[in-house]
């Protein structure tokens, strides 16, 4: 049987509407597996965002239930949940999401400070993400001094820095030209590969989808493929 | 972890330069604000005790009617028995006599007849009686602009204002016309050995000053005085102290059958000061109140800006598995340190400027003409202990205050909410 790390089973998500209620994804039943390279893939509005959040224990499920890595999101305390996202989740937004007044490598470093870890073991692992990526000429330059390819660069990095199991990773090529997106998704795929880390997109770009190994159709809150 | 956050405040501006450059504007003005209303107030009522109320004076309950006459037939009579007494009754405090007295001032030419005349206000001081207790207490030496102080008895001094009226000089003899205790004419020839100037409009428009002995022989008033000045100890007024010796004075002397028996007034009692003396507590309260309130908007909106700008960060720091208490306490360290920055930068040029005006002044007589209130013109900050805290603490607490409003907003979000406006 192959190793499920998310399994997800009638989950409904509500939020709160006026006097009612809006359902924002509805009876989602899925079961991801570790070494998948899979996309969330639907237009925008379909819940992507709300789906890959519940999954990263940043929002919890309205009924149903999701277990993460054998936590189940929606019985988690918010320091367990926050625990669970230090150790294993590397989150990567579509607007990068880098801190301005710190270097590249301190971007990268910043995930390691939370986790207990020496000095020498974090320079290490910063050092080897930052080659992964091809970044190593950047270490000291300011994400304002970035183009946006090498932003998203400095944003894998850092999510892979730890080395998670699992990379969440919302709409990660939106802001960036093809050759860019490209890039990325080849570097990613690659990583893939070589560490088998789990990886989840939400994306509506074609471009993405033929690096996949895997799609999930998502459409007003249902899978429909 | 921590040291990281500090780089990150260091480097960005907004968290740190602006907040704490605002905090210090805020500190400096009320530590300024403080140390000016402490020195201009305290100033005002130490130079009322000297010059007119003591901080405590006994008078008749008919003088004490209506005291800007000075009326010499409403004299306490009995001095020294009096004065025995307040000695045996408040042996620390210092009692000494003052005679206040109006009239006109004659100045005759070579051959007798009036040169220039017009109306004094006289102050029988101790120059040459008492040690001359007055001369410091007025502080005279300052006040001299030429001549000296008189060694003899029928020397005066007159103010350089009245001077410059009568066009009078040093040397020159001026006679005083006015009225005895018993209300018969009074009249004596004294020379003029000193003009002074005392920088209170009051005294410099048309004063004589002359020996407390001179003035009770003029005025015919032995073993009488028209005042009898109290001062506390510590040389420093305090309320409370001055109304327990005028009630236990009052309560065994004064009889409110009997208008020629003696009545203690406070300093508060006199010239208007209670009204005086409230205010400065209340101007500093509402100068304290006035800051934290401003402060704590202002540093309210400076951490809202921050928190926004800061979105990215925190949800970064969430999605990497802080959690939102740890955040949002990060955020109150963050300011505890700001403000005690910006608190200690804000109290030190308030320090600095206080000490400035305290040692310099400002000198407004030009502005104050016209004013026959007693007070002085040369304005000057006092710093008391309250000075190096009033700005400080407000300081910190609306920066920590501010922040944690601003916080509020943060912690209260849903993660997920967070991270939707992030992504916009
Ligand atoms: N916190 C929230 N409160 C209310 N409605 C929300 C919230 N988050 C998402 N939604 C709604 O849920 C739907 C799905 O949103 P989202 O997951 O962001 O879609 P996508 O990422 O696919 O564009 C949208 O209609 C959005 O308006
Ligand atoms: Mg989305």
């Amino acid at each position: 049987m192959a190793n499920s790390i998310i399994t997800i089973t009638n989950m409904k998500k509500q939020y709160p509407e006026g006097k009612g209620k809006f359902t924002a994804l509805d009876d989602i039943n899925l079961s991801i597996n570790s070494g998948e390279f899979t996309g969330i893939v639907g237009p925008s509005g379909s819940g992507k965002t709300t789906l890959l959040n519940i999954i990263g224990s940043l929002d919890v499920p309205t009924e149903g239930e999701v277990i993460t890595l054998g936590e189940s999101i929606g019985k988690l305390t918010h320091r367990k949940a926050a625990k669970l996202r230090n150790k294993n989740i590397g989150f990567i937004f579509q607007t990068y999401n880098l801190l301005p007044v710190y270097s590249v490598y301190e971007n990268v470093e910043f995930p390691l400070l939370l986790l207990k870890m020496s000095a020498s073991k974090r320079k290490k692992a910063v050092l080897d993400a930052l080659e992964w990526l091809g970044l190593t000429d950047k270490i000291k330059s300011r994400p304002g001094q970035l183009s946006g390819g090498e932003c998203q660069r400095v944003a894998v990095a850092r999510a892979m820095v730890k080395l998670p199991e699992i990379v969440l990773a919302d709409e990660p090529t939106a802001n960036l030209d093809a050759e860019n997106a490209h890039n990325i998704l080849k570097m990613m795929s690659k990583l893939n590969k070589e560490l088998n880390t789990t990886f989840l997109f939400s994306t509506h770009d074609e471009k993405v989808i033929q690096y996949l190994t895997r799609q999930i159709l998502l459409k007003d809150g249902k899978v429909v493929g | 972890m921590i040291k990281f956050l500090l780089k990150g405040l260091i480097r960005d501006r907004h968290r740190s330069l602006f907040p704490i450059l605002s905090i210090s504007i805020g500190v400096t003005l009320t530590v300024l604000m403080q140390a000016w209303v402490t020195g201009i107030l305290g100033d005002m009522i130490d130079f009322n005790a000297r010059f007119t109320t003591g901080h405590t004076k006994v008078i008749t309950r008919a003088y004490s009617e209506n005291m800007q006459q000075m009326a010499s037939d409403l004299a306490i009579v009995g001095v020294d028995e009096l004065t025995d007494d307040l000695e045996k009754e408040f042996p620390n405090m210092n009692w000494i006599n003052r005679i206040r007295f109006g009239g006109l001032i004659d100045i005759p030419d070579e051959s007798g007849i009036t040169k220039s005349q017009g109306p004094v206000v006289g102050w029988g001081i101790n120059i040459l009686t008492d040690n001359g207790s007055d001369i410091e207490r007025m502080n005279l030496q300052k006040a001299m602009r030429a001549g000296k102080i008189p060694t003899k008895s029928g020397e005066i001094l007159m103010s350089d204002e009245l001077a410059e009226k009568l066009n009078v000089k040093v040397g020159d003899d001026a006679t005083f016309l006015g009225s005895t205790m018993f209300g018969s004419m009074a009249m004596q020839n004294f020379v003029i050995v000193g003009i002074v100037h005392f920088g209170t409009t009051a005294l410099d428009k048309g004063a004589i000053i002359i020996d407390f002995k001179d003035a009770q022989e003029v005025l015919n008033m032995e073993n009488a005085t028209s005042e009898i000045l109290g001062y506390l100890p510590s040389g420093k007024y305090n309320n409370e102290l001055a109304s327990e010796i005028a009630n236990d004075f009052n309560s065994k002397y004064s009889n409110s059958e009997d208008e020629f028996s003696p009545k203690m007034l406070t300093l508060s009692e006199q010239n208007d000061l209670k009204s005086m003396l409230e205010y400065m507590d209340s101007i500093i309260g509402i100068i304290i109140f006035v800051f934290i309130f401003a402060m704590s908007i202002v540093l309210w909106n400076i951490g809202l800006i921050g928190g926004l700008r800061r979105y990215g960060e925190i949800g970064l720091r969430l999605a990497i598995g802080e959690s939102k208490g740890a955040v949002y306490r990060k955020m109150i360290y963050e300011s505890v340190l700001i403000g005690l920055f910006g608190s200690l930068f804000g109290t030190i040029i308030g320090l600095g400027f206080s000490y400035l005006l305290q040692t310099k002044g400002l000198d407004l007589s030009s502005m104050m003409q016209n004013t026959s209130m007693m007070i002085q013109s040369v304005y000057r900050a006092k710093i008391t202990p309250l000075t190096f805290y009033i700005g400080f603490i407000p300081g910190l607490f609306s920066t920590i205050i501010g922040t944690a409003l601003a916080g509020i907003g943060i912690y209260k979000r849903q993660t997920a909410q967070l991270f939707r406006e992030l992504e916009n």
